[in-house]
C-alpha cells in the first residue's frame, strides 16, 4: 500500500507506503534545505501501563515511567552507546516520551542513509542488564529532580491531578523516584515485546531525499528480522469520572511570582479520527477568539497587570481524554480566576461574529503556514497525528471549513459548570531581587 | 545556501538581505548596537515593551495584536541580547511570504511599515510616553528581573557570571534592576528613548524568497526616522584569568542543585585561535560524545545534563551540571578532571573526529533557520569576520589536534558556582 498526500496551499507533499509487517513510512521531501530528519515513534506513551496483548491472558501493570525509562535505555547498546555512532557521521541523535508516544530522532547533513539505518538498527535491538537498568536511575532520578524545581512543569502536573482521578493522564511522565526504582530488565522487554512492534511504529522522514530510496532501505532492514503478525494490544484505562478530582491543587515552590492554571475537562471523549481533529482545531479557534492576544480579555487583564505576555490558552484532544488549558504567571491567582470566568460567561453571553471567526480562521492559517518551515514541527507533529487516524496537513481545510454556528455551540459547551479545575503555584519565599 | 547582499542606506542604515527561497516566511530584524552600562541598562531594557504597546497609528495593543493577525498572523516582537560587552535591542517581525497565499501582494511592504511605526512614531503625551503604558510596562518589567530565579538553572548560569564578572561590564544583567527602574518615568525614559533612536548604529536584516533591490527601496522608504548612529562602543574586554580560583555557595529550597563553573579563555569570536578553541569546547562538553556527558553522566550517573559552552564575543566558557547537592565534591572533581586532561592532550583521534562533524553538522543546519542565519552574520559582523557556510567549514577543517591542546593551556577556571538545596529541604 503506498500514496501521496498533497497540499496546494503549503505547496508540500508526503509520499508514504506500508511496509511489512504493517510499519507505516512517510516522506516529505524537502528541497534546498540541508538538514536531514528522520523519526521513529512507537505508539507508546506514559499513559499505557495497563494493557493485554491479544492471545494472551495476562493483563499487565507496570510501574510508572516505563515508556521514558525504555527510550533511555534504547540508546544503550552492547559495548557502548548509539550516540556515538551518530558523532561519527557528525549527526546528533535524540529521543522523547510524552503521554502518548515515544520518538527517537536524528538530524543529519551527510550520510543519511547510514543515519537511517543506525535508527532502523537500535530502536529494532533492544540490549538491557541488571547493571546498565540500575545505573540509569541515577540518571533519571535527576531528571525527575530536575522537573521537581520546573515551576511550569509543577502547575501543569499539579492540574492533571486535579482534573483527572483515574485516567494515567495524571501522572508525570518520567515517574517518580519511587516508581523508577521496581523497573527492571524483564519489564523493559516485555514492554518492548508489546509497543514495539512496527506495526505499531511509524517513521517519518523530512529533508532533502529520494522517497522511494527512504521506502527501500525501511522494507529491507524491517524485513529481516522475521516479525511475526502482533495481534491487537488492548490498552486498559480505569473509568474516568466525568467531573474533576478536584477544585484547585495549591504549592509552594521557590518563585518570584504566583501561577494559575485553569484547566476544562472534556466531557465527551472515545473518538479519534477527523471527528477529534476537527474538535482539536475548533477549540484551538475558540480559544484564539476568547483568549487570543487581541482579545478584549487577554487585553484588559494585561492592562490590569494580571497577565504577561506568556498567558496562553492551549487544547488537549487525544481519544480516551482531553482538556484545555489557561494561565499563566500572575500577581493575584484568585483574582485572574475570577476574572477568567467572568470573562468566559461574558464571551459566552455575546457570541463569536462572522468578522472575528474569519479574521481568526485566517491568523491560525497563516500561524501553521509559518510552522512549516521546522523540520522538527513537521516530523514531531505528523506521526502523533496519524497514530491518532489524522492527517495532519488537513489542519488547513479543517480551519477553513469550521462555521460560525459550531463555533458558537462550541464556546458554549466546552465551558460548561462543574467541568474546571485549578492549579496554584505560591511562592515559598520571598527570594532576593 | 543564502546568498547575502549588504547595502549601507541613506541614514546610515546598514541593510543585509538574505535572499534564500527555502522558506515560506520572511523575517525582518532590526538591530540597534548599545555599549552595555549599568547606569543605562534597565532603559534599554524596558522601553522596547513600552513601544509594543502601541503606535501613533495603532494606539493600543490590542489594535496592533489584530493588525497583526490580520497579516496572516504575522508576529511582531522584541528582544535585548547581549554580546560580550554591548547590548543588541531587535525589533523582529516575522510573516508569512505572500508567494504562498493567492490573490495577496505587498505583505512585506505592510508589516516593515508596522516594525517602522512600532520603533520609531510611539504614543506619547507632550515629550513623554504615555504615563499608563510606562507604569503598567515597569510593573511587568520589575516581573521579569524578580523571574530570574524560577529557571534555577538559568539563574545558575547568571549568578555565576555576575559573580565572575562583578567589576567588569559583562557582569551587568541584561534586563537591568529595581533600583533603576524606580527612576524611570515617561519623560525621562522617553528622553533617553530618542537619544537612543538618533544615536545608536542600526542594522535591517531581511531573509526569506524577496529580491534584494526591492528591499532596498523598500527600507530606504519606510526606516526614514531621523538617526546619525554617532554613539560609540567600547571594544569588549578580553582578558585571561592569572588569579585564584573563587568559590561561590548559594542556598535555596531546590530538589537539585545546580553546578556552573566559569572559565575565562582569552579567546573571542574572530581570533585565530577561536575554531581551535570551538573544537575545544566540542570536545569537552558540546555533545553526547564529550567528556562531560560520558564522564558526569554516563560513568558516575551523577547528572541528567553535562555540558560546556562558549560565550563567544567575551572569551569565556562555561561548564553546568544539575545535581544532587551532595555529589559536589564528586562532580567538580571530575569535571576539572575532564578540563585537564584536554591540556595534557588526552584526545583521542575518535573525539576529534566526531567533534569536527558535529560542528560541522551544526554550521550546515544553521542555514536552515532564518534566525540563525540572521544571528551568524550579526555575530560575523561584530568580530570583523562576516564569512559564508563554506567559509567557516574551511576553517573548522583547518584546525590539528594540536591546536586543540594548546588553545586547552589557555583556559583557566575562574568562577565556581554552586545553588545547593537546603539541608533538609527535600519533600
Amino acid at each position: 500500500m503506498k500514496g501521496v498526500l498533497e497540499n496546494s496551499m503549503l505547496q508540500e507533499k508526503i509520499l508514504w507506503q506500508r511496509v511489512e509487517p504493517g510499519l507505516e513510512v512517510f516522506v516529505l521531501p524537502k528541497q534546498g534545505y540541508n538538514k536531514k530528519y528522520a523519526t521513529y515513534s512507537a505508539n507508546f506513551g506514559s499513559i499505557d501501563s495497563h494493557f493485554i496483548v491479544e492471545g494472551e491472558n495476562e493483563e499487565l501493570i507496570v510501574p510508572d515511567g516505563v515508556a521514558h525509562f525504555l527510550e533511555h535505555k534504547l540508546f544503550e547498546e552492547e559495548g557502548g552507546n548509539v550516540f556515538e555512532r551518530f558523532a561519527r557521521l557528525g549527526a546528533s541523535s535524540n529521543a522523547f516520551t510524552n503521554f502518548n508516544n515515544t520518538s527517537y530522532l536524528f538530524s543529519c547533513t551527510d550520510h543519511f542513509t547510514e543515519c537511517l539505518e543506525i535508527l532502523l538498527d537500535f530502536v529494532q535491538s533492544p540490549y538491557f542488564t541488571r547493571e546498565s537498568v540500575e545505573k540509569e536511575k541515577g540518571i533519571i532520578e535527576q531528571e525527575i529532580r530536575m522537573y521537581e524545581d520546573s515551576p511550569q512543569w509543577r502547575v501543569f502536573f499539579n492540574l492533571l491531578t486535579a482534573l483527572y482521578r483515574e485516567h494515567p493522564v495524571k501522572k508525570d511522565i518520567a515517574g517518580t523516584a519511587e516508581s523508577i526504582r521496581q523497573i527492571d530488565e524483564e519489564v523493559l522487554y516485555k514492554c518492548y515485546r508489546t509497543f514495539y512492534h512496527p506495526s505499531n511504529m511509524a517513521v517519518f522522514v523530512v529533508g532533502n531525499v529520494e522517497p522511494e530510496r527512504v521506502f527501500s532501505q525501511v522494507a529491507e532492514n524491517v524485513g529481516r528480522r522475521g516479525y511475526r503478525r502482533l495481534g491487537e494490544i488492548k490498552r486498559i484505562y480505569a473509568a474516568e469520572p466525568k467531573p474533576p478530582a478536584r477544585d484547585c491543587v495549591v504549592q509552594e515552590l521557590v518563585v518570584s511570582q504566583p501561577i494559575l492554571n485553569l484547566g476544562f475537562k472534556e466531557e465527551e471523549v472515545g473518538f479519534d479520527g477527523e471527528r477529534l481533529f476537527r474538535r482539536e482545531a475548533l477549540t484551538g479557534l475558540v480559544l484564539d477568539c476568547v483568549f487570543g492576544s487581541s482579545s478584549r480579555l487577554y487585553n484588559a487583564l494585561y492592562e490590569e497587570g494580571l497577565i504577561d505576555d506568556e498567558f496562553e490558552a492551549a487544547h488537549v484532544a487525544e481519544k480516551d481524554y482531553g482538556h484545555t488549558l489557561i494561565g499563566g504567571e500572575t500577581k493575584d491567582p484568585d483574582r485572574l480566576y475570577q476574572r477568567l470566568m467572568e470573562g468566559i460567561r461574558q464571551a459566552q453571553a455575546e457570541g463569536v461574529s462572522a468578522e472575528v471567526l474569519a479574521h481568526h480562521q485566517r491568523k491560525l492559517m497563516g500561524e501553521f503556514l509559518k510552522s512549516f518551515n521546522s523540520l522538527e514541527f513537521i516530523a514531531n507533529n505528523f506521526p502523533a497525528y496519524h497514530f491518532k487516524g489524522i492527517n495532519f496537513f488537513g489542519y488547513l481545510e479543517t480551519v477553513r471549513g469550521l462555521t460560525l454556528e459550531e463555533v458558537n455551540e462550541r464556546l458554549r459547551t466546552h465551558f460548561a459548570a462543574g467541568n474546571h479545575a485549578r492549579s496554584v503555584i505560591l511562592p515559598k519565599e520571598k527570594p532576593g531581587a | 545556501m543564502s546568498d547575502l547582499q549588504r547595502f549601507a542606506l541613506l541614514g546610515g542604515m546598514n541593510l543585509f538581505v538574505h535572499r534564500t527561497n527555502k522558506f515560506k516566511t520572511i523575517l525582518a530584524q532590526l538591530v540597534f548596537h548599545r555599549a552595555l552600562r549599568r547606569e543605562d541598562v534597565t532603559a534599554t531594557a524596558l522601553f522596547p515593551a513600552v513601544l509594543q504597546r502601541g503606535s501613533a497609528g495603532f494606539p493600543t495593543r490590542q489594535l496592533l495584536a489584530y493588525r497583526l493577525e490580520e497579516l496572516y498572523g504575522s508576529e511582531l516582537s522584541a528582544e535585548v541580547v547581549k554580546k560580550g560587552e554591548r547590548l543588541l535591542v531587535s525589533f523582529c517581525v516575522e510573516l508569512v511570504n505572500d508567494r504562498y497565499l493567492p490573490g495577496e501582494k505587498g505583505l512585506l511592504a505592510r508589516c516593515l511599515e508596522i516594525l517602522s511605526e512600532v520603533v520609531a512614531r510611539p504614543v506619547t503625551e507632550g515629550q513623554a510616553f504615555r504615563l499608563e503604558y510606562v507604569s503598567q510596562e515597569k510593573e511587568q518589567h520589575e516581573k521579569v528581573i524578580r523571574g530570574l530565579v524560577n529557571d534555577k538553572a538559568a539563574y545558575a548560569l547568571e549568578r555565576c557570571l555576575q559573580e565572575m564578572c562583578a567589576a567588569e561590564p559583562f557582569g551587568v544583567f541584561k534586563y537591568g534592576t529595581l533600583a533603576e527602574l524606580a527612576t524611570l518615568e515617561p519623560e525621562n525614559l522617553y528622553g533617553f528613548y530618542r537619544r537612543f533612536l538618533a544615536e545608536s548604529p542600526v542594522d535591517l536584516h531581511i531573509c526569506g524568497e524577496v529580491d534584494a533591490l526591492e528591499v532596498k527601496e523598500l527600507a530606504e522608504r519606510i526606516f526614514s526616522f531621523p538617526r546619525n548612529g554617532a554613539a560609540e562602543i567600547p571594544v569588549t574586554l578580553v582578558r585571561k584569568q592569572d588569579g585564584e580560583v573563587r568559590y561561590v555557595r548559594e542556598e535555596m529550597d531546590v530538589n537539585q542543585g545546580k553546578l556552573v563553573l566559569g572559565f575565562r579563555t582569552g579567546i573571542k569570536y574572530g581570533d585565530d585561535n577561536y575554531f581551535p578553541l570551538l573544537m575545544y569546547n566540542g570536545i569537552l562538553g558540546g555533545f553526547p560524545h564529550s567528556k562531560l556527558f560520558l564522564n558526569v553522566r554516563e560513568k558516575a550517573s551523577l547528572a541528567y545534563y553535562a555540558y560546556s559552552r562558549l560565550e563567544k564575543h567575551k572569551g569565556l566558557m562555561v561548564v553546568s551540571s544539575g545535581i544532587e547537592a551532595g555529589n559536589y565534591g564528586r562532580a567538580l572533581e571530575i569535571i576539572n578532571r575532564q578540563v585537564e586532561s584536554i591540556a595534557a592532550g588526552e584526545v583521542s583521534d575518535e573525539e576529534f573526529d566526531n567533534t569536527w562533524q558535529g560542528l560541522r553538522n551544526h554550521l550546515l543546519v544553521e542555514d536552515d533557520h532564518q534566525e540563525l542565519v540572521v544571528n551568524r552574520a550579526i555575530d560575523g559582523e561584530l568580530a570583523g569576520c562576516l564569512e559564508d557556510t563554506d567559509g567557516l567549514l574551511a576553517r573548522l577543517a583547518a584546525v590539528k589536534p594540536d591546536d586543540v591542546v594548546r588553545v586547552a593551556r589557555d583556559v583557566k577556571l575562574d568562577t565556581v558556582y554552586f545553588l545547593a538545596g537546603k539541608e533538609g529541604g527535600r519533600g
